[in-house]
């Protein structure tokens, strides 16, 4: 078929779609829209709620890049020294150490084993946002004593329903809690302040600072659990990691893509996998929906069908006559859809979902928008090209009998 | 013009062969207005559909100035249609999303047509059946004539070498039967157009140059009426 025969099929399938049944268009273009919207927008929920904890992860848990023991190492040796070297490193906006042990909080009663942080606050402010998120009280100050600082899974809520897990019972910022540590220590302290991220994980950490748990031990810390590192705006962290190899730093060093492909690298093919049976499906409705209206539209026209053919139209301008019209109206439902789908985000981002790991909103992305426009074009065409060739290949005389 | 020589169509139904046309011959000359008339059954528009390459004959030749149109193959045949071939039907068989004009033009487009050319030739066909003031209306806003004088314009717009009317009145009240076939008289006359059209009301034959009768899928008479 030449130029002028897609001229004459697109002439035809606008005049069609213009002047044809409104009702049906209508309601056609509103079913592709509908299946465009949930091509897009389960997946986007998804991607939205691995976005959240992302972000919760690098804001409150590792920064961006974490440095732990070698294998077989318990704690990282030297750690000053340690984090001095990778605060010089290129990339780097800073380091913060961490000293961690067990240790069992007791309070009116309530007994509940966990583990116990030591930082350094002033380092600690400039790699995680923990110290935005004081509910109750305030961040610690770099060298005090006598303090503890936790989240609200374990103080616990006013109302106990909220508590996810074991907690306190519901301590707030000035009460006193029971520490026993696993090396026979045990000390009341003050707490200063109560954590709540919206991150399960995060809002389960108990934090001293470093003095206090040099206190504890009995001795000055010179090794650490692991360091958290916060790199420049901008710098990505596969680069700044291999800057801190470059520096012949000997640790474990994991970004925080490296450590969640790792965590949640199942859940995450998982997701995959539901999202692309959401597509598959939605594709399916779409193709059976337009394959059902072209079918339709072709079986009755078809005497008008022969009569196109017997007056010196090719087979090729009648097929694309509804190909470009299944085209037309795909066309139409990914605009409505978007314009749906935009006003669904919108609307969800001032009002995200609350789950129990934070808010999420639905991450909609040009990308996710051009495959799955290009997908439902594929699939259109498929549902216009199969039963309008079905008809247009049947002889002329057949069709003007119809 | 055209030269048909033993042109038979038969068709099976079931164990039993139906010889729709049985080796008919003859031939038609450029410019005349030719009339098929026949009972109802008697092969007239199988024949009609032979000629117009809308179907295949069982048997014979059929010859369109010298070319032996039945060995074209399918493609071929719809190119032939869309240049050399004009169609009317019963039924008008207008496109009923197109205007007027647009059902007039359509085949131009095809044809790959600039669209000054194709508008000014619509304008000129419209304003020659009388329809110029109704371009833009739709087949449901005109009535039953008005839809035939339109399909009549569509067969004319690009010329073609042959008009063929497959019952065009069948449909009308004989006051807009009259309109159409004055219409077809006159771009026979005045456009030397070839015309041929079947028919089975005898008030038509006047109309015609020659007439050729059918009966159970032969001639029985050919002449003037």
């Amino acid at each position: 078929m030449n130029t002028n025969g897609y001229k004459t099929s697109f002439f035809l399938a606008s005049r069609s779609i213009m002047r044809g049944s409104r009702g049906s268009l209508y309601l056609t273009v509103l079913i592709i829209a509908m299946v465009f919207i949930n091509m897009i927008f389960m997946p986007s929920i998804i991607m939205g709620f691995i976005k959240t904890y992302e972000d919760q992860f690098i804001a409150y848990d590792i920064g961006n890049i974490l440095v732990s023991p070698k294998t077989d190492d318990q704690y990282i040796e030297d750690i000053d020294g340690l984090i001095e070297r990778l605060n010089s490193v290129p990339g780097v906006f800073r380091a913060a150490g961490h000293y961690s042990t067990g240790a069992t909080l007791r309070y009116k009663g309530n007994t509940l084993g966990t583990t116990i942080n030591a930082i350094k606050p002033n380092d600690e402010r400039l790699v995680t946002n923990i110290h935005k998120r004081i509910k109750d009280g305030d961040y610690l100050g770099e060298g005090e004593t006598g303090q503890i600082i936790m989240g609200i899974q374990v103080s616990g809520h006013r109302d106990k329903a909220e508590d996810m897990g074991p907690t306190l019972g519901y301590v707030s910022s000035g009460d006193s809690v029971t520490v026993d540590f696993t090396n026979g220590v045990s000390r009341e302290l003050r707490i200063k302040g109560i954590i709540e991220t919206g991150s399960y994980t995060t809002d389960q950490g108990v934090y001293i600072t470093w003095d206090e748990m040099e206190s504890v031990l009995g001795h000055p810390i010179t090794e650490g659990s692991y360091v958290i590192i916060k790199t420049d705006p901008g710098v990505h962290e596969d680069t700044v990691k291999t800057q801190i190899y470059r520096f012949g730093i000997a640790e474990k060093v994991q970004t925080w893509e490296d450590i969640l492909k790792e965590a949640m690298g199942r859940a995450i093919a998982d997701f995959a996998m539901l999202n692309s049976i959401t597509i598959i499906v939605s594709l399916i409705i779409a193709v059976v929906i337009l394959f059902i209206v072209i079918m339709i539209k072709t079986l009755s026209s078809r005497r008008q069908i022969g009569v196109l053919k017997a007056i010196g139209l090719d087979k090729g301008i009648i097929v694309f006559n509804y190909v470009f019209q299944v085209l037309i109206m795909t066309t139409l439902g990914i605009i409505l859809g978007i314009i749906v789908l935009e006003a669904m985000v919108a609307i969800l981002t001032a009002y995200p979902f609350q789950f129990s790991d934070g808010s999420v909103t639905p991450v909609v992305t040009t990308a996710d928008l051009v495959n799955n426009t290009v997908l439902l074009y594929g699939a259109g065409f498929f549902a216009g090209y199969i039963p309008a060739w079905r008809v247009a290949s049947e002889d002329i005389m057949t069709a003007m009998r119809a | 013009m055209i030269e048909v020589f033993n042109l038979s169509r038969f068709y099976q139904m079931g164990h039993v062969t139906v010889r729709a046309l049985n080796g008919v011959t003859f031939t038609i000359k450029k410019g005349q207005f030719i009339g098929i008339t026949g009972a109802s059954g008697s092969g007239k528009s199988t024949l009609l559909h032979l000629l117009g390459l809308l179907d295949r004959q069982t048997e014979g030749t059929i010859k369109i100035g010298g070319v032996d149109v039945s060995t074209l193959s399918d493609h071929e045949r719809t190119l032939y249609r869309l240049k050399k071939l004009g169609y009317v039907f019963q039924d008008y068989a207008l496109v009923p999303e197109l205007t007027v004009e647009e059902n007039v033009f359509l085949t131009s487009i095809v044809r790959g047509m600039k669209q000054t050319e194709y508008m000014q030739r619509t304008d000129e066909i419209l304003k020659r059946i009388g329809l110029f003031d109704r371009k833009t209306h739709k087949q449901s806003e005109l009535s039953g004539g008005q839809q035939q004088r339109v399909s009549i314009a569509r067969a004319i717009v690009n010329g073609p070498e042959i008009l063929y009317a497959d019952e065009p009145c069948a449909n009308l009240d004989s006051e807009s039967s009259k309109t159409v076939l004055d219409l077809f008289k006159q771009i026979n006359q005045e456009m030397g157009q070839t015309i041929v059209m079947v028919s089975h009301e005898d008030w038509h034959l006047q109309y015609f140059d020659r007439v050729i009768t059918l009966r159970d899928g032969g001639i029985i008479r050919d002449g003037i009426p």
